[in-house]
């Protein structure tokens, strides 16, 4: 091919060999992994140190405010959270924030069945699902004035006086909110909880990151886990690798596809679209 | 132990997973389609599911139980339904206004200091006590604020240091945004191959996988080249 | 009573007392102002819950519509309202399993995945396409853009530790100098926006529609 026609190439290609590409990249290491190095950010050290001083006993609220959908970035720094969790044998009090993620709970316990087996976990007693409690900012702060006033029942309908969540009034009964979101109740959560001192770390999607970031700096969030990568990153600090580590391979070549694309594109520009508009 | 009804869910996960991703191939199709309104439909009756069990727990246990103040929450509710009505859609407006005030109350009460007085705090640091990477951080990130602010105003005439300040506003702003977007993408790309995984982990249902993507593929391009695409694709 | 419900004074009043029994009581301490707060803020959620039946209004009617008129297609729409009907039917068959359980995982879940996971295609296109480096500000993009995407993927991050560093000084300072700079303008914003509808001075935020401020 001449150089001229590779510079129309690259300057006029059918957007769809960008779809197809990057579907080959990301599919084939996820069918057959490599299993690449990881390196750990400072700042998933500073969430793997917050959510493991949590102590025997301490109240946990564990919210996910994410759709399915975001799930799936963020399962992998859900499970090891919950895992350090379980292992440091907090009360965990489960709640959702949009009706799709009414299921993922069961998803997580599934997946935890062993440690919950193995550190003795009884529901009720260590852990309870509330499901759907935080459709709106009203609901939220309805939890965090008078708790039993807003939830007297969990996602099956069962009441919640014999659980331990019996001990929990306000806002200053919790030891520490661990929202995992896409953005939800998010806000709801900090104005609510962590404005008045109850501590919280978060654990949001990439398109998150750069907005959540002030709210680490001004220290109402104790720490912040990045997308998956973060996810990822706890999972190797806590020495059980799981989805996270499988996805970076895909992670990778998906990366330097797009920057092999945008190096592609300016080449093309510069070697072909600007020649035409100097031309005309 | 895979049991029937896990091999069903995945099949059927997969096969409308990959009729979504047919858009990619240029035009809507009928498959398409029909993964929309699968989601749309089912996800909607869930909301509903969801919400009246929000309204029956919050609302009308917590009455039964003698707590007959929230009452006024159902008679209000049933108000504001009438937004609908062509001719009483008045009677709406009192419980708007209730539960905008509130919501106001709510949100006013703590974004002024969260977004706005502890926000500016944490950019006022100071500027000459620490090691070099801390004071290079705090220097970056104050005159990062201030002139990305300036390059905002447009009420007034930007000219000599203001008109400097903006100007470097505007490059700071653009390498933020490039580091910006390389987080989105990352966020993109995570959740794209987050889903992925859930159909390639465990690896039984990797063959159903690339059975739905060649099946979908295959059936969208005939579709496309008998013409069936303009004639059952609806119009929107 | 019709008149009393169209008073706008009454309404503005009503938002009032509503706005300061939820807003005063954050600042003062008193019991008894708590307790009405919360009571408020507890029927306000109730009522926010009870909107979404506006929302499916405007949605079933215009599917109703389509399928009034039989325009192209007009069979999905009708698959989507008896799906909605369904699920609804599932939810009485119990949650832990059967129907319902089984749509969640085989229909909602992958769907909502797909749903986003769509726009990292989209969104790689788009900056295959239209990221050129045509002046010094598109460069300053491209340039942090690459650092940050090279770093973020674990193999370069591993491998090339003196990445890190200067990739988290530019998420860490301007990234988030952006954001910050984004937050406060916003919640000013807000601020000024909820001042202007408690001051009766946005009445379509109401449902009064056209009607004029001052008449």
């Amino acid at each position: 091919m001449s150089e001229s026609k590779l510079m129309k190439t690259l300057a006029t290609y059918d957007r769809r060999w960008v779809y197809l590409t990057l579907f080959i990249v990301v599919t084939i290491p996820l069918l057959r992994p490599i299993g690449m190095p990881i390196s750990v950010s400072p700042d998933t050290k500073q969430y793997y140190d917050v959510i493991s001083s949590v102590k025997e006993g301490d109240h946990v609220l564990f919210t996910l405010n994410t759709e399915f959908s975001g799930y799936n970035e963020i399962q992998s720094g859900v499970i090891a959270s919950m895992r350090i969790f379980i292992e440091h044998g907090c009360k965990i009090c489960v709640a959702v924030g949009h009706p799709e993620a009414t299921g993922i709970p069961e998803l997580i316990f599934n997946q935890l069945k062993k440690e919950l087996v193995e550190n003795g976990y009884e529901y009720g007693r260590d852990y309870v699902i509330l499901g759907y409690v935080m459709p709106n900012e009203a609901s939220v702060a309805a939890m965090a004035q008078n708790f039993h006033g807003a939830i007297t029942q969990d996602w099956l309908g069962r009441p919640i006086d014999d659980t331990f969540l019996a001990e929990i009034n306000t806002w200053e009964d919790w030891d520490l909110i661990a929202d995992f979101t896409t953005g939800l109740a998010t806000s709801y959560l900090m104005n609510h909880f962590a404005l008045r001192g109850t501590p919280m770390t978060v654990n949001c999607i990439g398109v998150m990151i750069a907005s959540q970031k002030p709210y680490v700096d001004t220290g109402v969030y104790k720490a912040i886990l990045q997308s998956m990568r973060g996810g990822a990153e706890l999972e190797y600090l806590t020495g059980h690798p799981g989805p996270g580590l499988t996805a970076m391979d895909a992670f990778t070549f998906g990366h330097y596809m797009l920057i092999l694309f945008i190096i592609a594109g300016n080449i093309g520009y510069y070697g072909y679209t600007k020649k035409q508009m100097g031309g005309e | 132990m895979v049991t029937i009804i896990d091999y069903s869910i995945a099949i059927v996960g997969a096969f409308l997973a990959m009729c979504m991703f047919s858009t990619l191939y240029g035009k809507s199709s009928p498959l398409y389609a029909l993964a929309e309104e699968s989601y749309i439909g089912f996800g909607t009756g869930l909301t509903i599911v969801i919400n009246a069990e929000y309204i029956w727990r919050t609302g009308i246990v917590n009455i039964m139980k003698g707590d007959y103040i929230l009452i006024l929450a159902l008679i209000l509710g049933a108000m504001i339904l009438f937004r609908i009505h062509p001719e009483y859609n008045y009677v709406a407006r009192i419980p708007i206004a209730i539960a905008l005030g509130a919501q106001f109350g709510l949100s006013l009460r703590t974004i002024i200091f969260s977004g706005f007085t502890q926000q500016i705090i944490a950019t006022i640091v100071p500027l000459f006590e620490g090691d070099a990477v801390t004071l290079l951080y705090r220097w970056t990130v104050a005159l990062s604020v201030i002139f990305m602010m300036t390059f905002f105003f447009y009420s007034i005439e930007l000219k000599g240091p203001l008109a400097a300040s903006a100007k470097l506003g505007e490059y700071f702003l653009y390498t933020a945004f490039g580091a910006i977007f390389a987080q989105t993408f990352m966020g993109r790309l995570g959740l794209f191959v987050g889903f992925m995984q859930s159909f390639t982990i465990p690896p039984w249902k990797k063959p159903i996988l690339v059975a739905s993507m060649i099946i979908v593929f295959a059936l969208v391009v005939i579709m496309d080249r008998t013409g069936i695409i303009e004639k059952y694709t609806p119009s929107e | 009573m019709a008149e009393i419900l169209k008073n706008r004074e009454l309404q503005l009043i009503a938002m009032a007392l509503a706005f300061l029994l939820v807003f005063i009581p954050y600042f003062v301490e008193s019991p008894a102002l708590d307790a009405a707060s919360t009571k408020l803020i507890t029927i306000t959620a109730i009522v926010n819950a009870v909107t979404l039946i506006l929302a499916l209004n405007s949605q079933i009617r215009r599917g109703l519509n389509i399928i009034r008129m039989r325009r192209r297609g007009w069979y999905f729409k009708a698959y989507m309202i008896a799906t909605m009907i369904l699920m609804v039917v599932f939810a009485f068959f119990g949650r832990e399993t059967g129907p319902y359980h089984w749509v969640m995982y085989a229909v909602i879940n992958p769907l909502s995945s797909v749903n986003y996971g769509i726009l990292a295609f989209y969104m790689a296109s788009t900056a295959a396409r239209a990221f050129r480096a045509r002046n010094t500000q598109a460069m300053l993009l491209l340039a942090t853009g690459f650092i940050v995407l090279l770093y973020q993927a674990p193999l370069t991050g591993a491998y090339a530790p003196w990445l890190e560093p200067i990739a988290l000084y530019f998420g860490d300072t301007f990234g988030m100098a952006a954001g910050r700079m984004f937050l406060i303008s916003v919640t000013v914003g807000a601020i000024v926006f909820g001042v202007r509808v408690l001051l009766g001075k946005e009445p379509t935020v109401l449902g009064i529609g056209r009607e004029k401020v001052d008449e």
